[in-house]
């Protein structure tokens, strides 16, 4: 028996059960084989539904402060990474609802990074997609915003490395790097902390509002111009 | 009279000769119901997601790790999706570095940060202009196969310069037995640039070779240039005087023996692509690539048991500081001679998917004219496709290549039916070749 008689068993033994797919809609005789890439966008919806709830739950718990104090022992602290430690100590499944803000965040960046990938290599972003393929850049940089802005927040030693490496590769920018290290990042060096209340306004306000609004955008248009069949 | 006959035939829209032709067709194709079907399906998938997202959260717990503080000891690396762009800024100081302006407000500093964030920006760049560079109509990743290459060698390239982002650990980790690092930056900085140059070239002649192209005169120049670098590689660290470092020469013996193991089946499959057909170069390509590999193996884990442990260090600190030849050329010159003579996977079926049931094919095809059948919408190449109607159109079928000539998509069909043909006398003959 070929292969591709084989894969088509397989999909029609396991239809019995599901829903009719493309391949058997229209009659055809091969299957493609990357249907099952074409749920990413979807998986990376769902891990964001899942980041706004549980996100919403830590807001309760976080305290956006990363100035750093002496805590009685002699050792440095901070506000922000002292109630990171009652959310995963001492709050009810807080380490749990944090553990799946950490892994849905994992999930969605890599569930758009490979949409990305599929879109490419079907050739999905080609006349009349190209909007909506430019809509779906912005996104994919808005969520790697998202994961840079989510790494700072705990005010840890990994914190205070990312926050320097994105300093310095702000002020890098010609002429008005430093303005822009100013504007991002409240202080040009991180000793301050102030880049932590910065970066939680930029992670649980000005990004969500942006990419909840091009995210509606994103599927609406697919919406209207349907999914971008291969055949 | 016959005549007449014909010409009432030809006459579409007449009764008994519909105009649709193929399955049954609308305008509008009805969809999956969103309920139950629909629905069922998506929660499945949102419940194992779900359920993967608590089974991470419940037992790979983040990490926290101490507050921040000012005086940084441990390597530092941002998370994984970032490492590509570390990768970037870390590789940017090969650029050169000045100030434009200096003391003026406009002062703009060229260091390799600025480099590193210019780096970053240029794939990004990429991809906002891609829909308006790409403009033709192939979506088929097999059927495009220079946007499918250079998508394979962008990703490739992400998973190198990511590498390159955690050069201080490499560089710890893996040391010649005298303790120096053994892969030098210099050559963790052309990994940033020849594997995906490799991937990409490959994936092109594999997916050409997918799509039915002979590939034998891509393949040539291709693996007898690698050979030939392979070969100028070897003969460098062996003749010239400094190739082969003080340290390394005692261990000659064993290093020239792991050179002709990774050397030896490149030149094989160079001289097989050369002298012998397509079918019998794949086969030595395969026998030369298995050979190797197992030798290669064989020699990595018997090494260390026949002589002192120190000389697998050492044949070690000949190849890795030349990875980007010694290593990959011949793993990317053997593989893509395998792909590049192979048969492509599938017959006909691959090809025949493309149809889009225009029907232009029936309307010049002349057995559905005279042919009784043909009143009921008879189409020889649909009906053959889907085995319908007890073969009739499989055995009618003149091959007179009409319909091939109108099809927009370029289809081949009569070929597809004559090989059709050939299947059933191969399964006649099998079968001891019996009539009916």
């Amino acid at each position: 028996m070929p292969y591709a008689d084989l894969t088509r068993v397989v999909v029609e033994t396991d239809q019995r059960q599901l829903p009719r797919s493309h391949a058997e809609k229209y009659e055809l005789k091969t299957i493609w084989y990357w249907y099952p890439l074409y749920c990413l966008g979807g998986i990376s919806f769902v891990a964001f539904i899942v980041l706004t709830i549980t996100g919403i739950l830590l807001g309760f718990f976080y305290v956006p402060d990363g100035r750093l104090e002496i805590s009685a022992s002699g050792d440095l602290t901070n506000p922000a990474w002292r109630s990171m430690l009652i959310i995963m100590n001492d709050i009810p499944f807080g380490f749990i609802i944090r553990g799946m803000h950490h892994w849905a965040a994992h999930i969605m960046i890599a569930a758009v990074f490979l949409h990305m990938c599929r879109v490419y290599f079907t050739g999905a972003y080609k006349k009349p997609r190209e909007l909506n393929w430019l809509l779906g850049v912005v996104l994919l940089l808005l969520t790697l915003a998202f994961g840079y802005s989510g790494y700072l927040l705990p005010a840890n030693n990994l914190s205070e490395g990312a926050a320097n490496i994105g300093i310095n590769m702000s002020r890098a920018s010609p002429v008005i790097g430093d303005q822009l290290a100013r504007l991002l990042f409240g202080d040009i060096n991180t000793l301050s902390g102030v880049y932590i209340l910065r970066f939680y306004w930029l992670h649980v306000f000005i990004l969500p509002l942006v990419v909840i609004g091009l995210m509606v955008l994103h599927m609406g248009l697919v919406w209207l111009q349907g999914v971008a069949e291969p055949h | 009279m016959e005549i007449e006959r014909v010409k009432e035939k030809i006459l579409e829209g007449r009764p008994g000769f519909p105009r649709q032709y193929g399955p049954q067709r609308a305008d509008h194709q009805p969809g999956i119901p969103l309920f139950p079907q629909e629905a069922t399906r998506d929660l499945v998938t949102i419940f194992l997601l779900t359920a993967i997202m608590f089974f991470l959260s419940a037992f790979v717990t983040p990490f926290l790790g101490p507050a921040r503080s000012p005086q940084l000891s441990e390597l530092i690396v941002p998370d994984w999706y970032l490492l590509f762009s570390w990768g970037l800024l870390k590789v940017a100081d090969i650029f050169p570095q000045f100030t434009l302006g200096g003391g003026t407000p406009l002062k703009a500093v060229f260091n390799a940060a600025f480099w590193g964030d210019l780096l970053s920006g240029i794939p990004i760049i990429a991809l906002l202009v891609l829909p308006f560079l790409d403009r033709g109509r192939e979506t088929r990743p097999a059927k495009a196969p220079i946007r499918s290459a250079v998508g394979v060698a962008g990703i490739a390239s992400i998973f190198t310069s990511s590498l390159y982002s955690i050069r201080e650990v490499v560089a710890q980790r893996w040391v010649t037995p005298n303790g120096a690092a053994l892969i030098p930056d210099g050559t963790m900085k052309w990994f940033f640039i020849i594997p995906p140059v490799l991937v990409g070239l490959t994936t092109y002649i594999a997916l050409r070779r997918l799509a039915y192209q002979p590939m034998r005169i891509w393949l040539l120049p291709y693996v007898a240039g690698l050979t030939l670098v392979v070969g100028a590689q070897v003969a460098w660290i062996f003749f010239t005087p400094g190739g082969l470092g003080a340290e390394a020469k005692p261990w000659i013996g064993p290093i020239g023996i792991a050179l002709f193991i990774v050397f030896a089946p490149m030149v094989v499959t160079t001289f097989a692509l050369m002298r012998w057909p397509e079918s019998t170069a794949r086969k030595v390509s395969t026998w030369a690539g298995a050979l190797g590999l197992i030798g290669f193996l064989a020699f990595y884990f018997a090494l260390p048991v026949v002589t002192k442990p120190a000389a697998l260090g050492w044949v070690l600190s000949v190849l890795w500081p030349n990875m980007n030849t010694l290593v990959f050329l011949p793993i990317f010159g053997i593989l893509t001679a395998w792909m590049g003579t192979r048969r492509p996977y599938s017959s006909y079926e691959y090809l025949l998917n493309e149809c889009y049931q225009c029907g232009k094919c029936h309307t010049v095809c002349p057995v559905t004219k005279v042919e009784d059948d043909a009143l009921g919408g008879l189409n020889l190449v649909y009906n053959t496709f889907k085995k319908q109607h007890d073969g009739v159109p499989l055995w009618t079928c003149l091959a007179c290549d009409a319909c091939s000539a109108v099809c927009p998509l370029d289809i081949q069909y009569s070929d597809y039916i004559l090989e059709e043909r050939a299947k059933v006398h191969a399964k006649m003959a099998a079968d001891g070749g019996q009539k009916e």
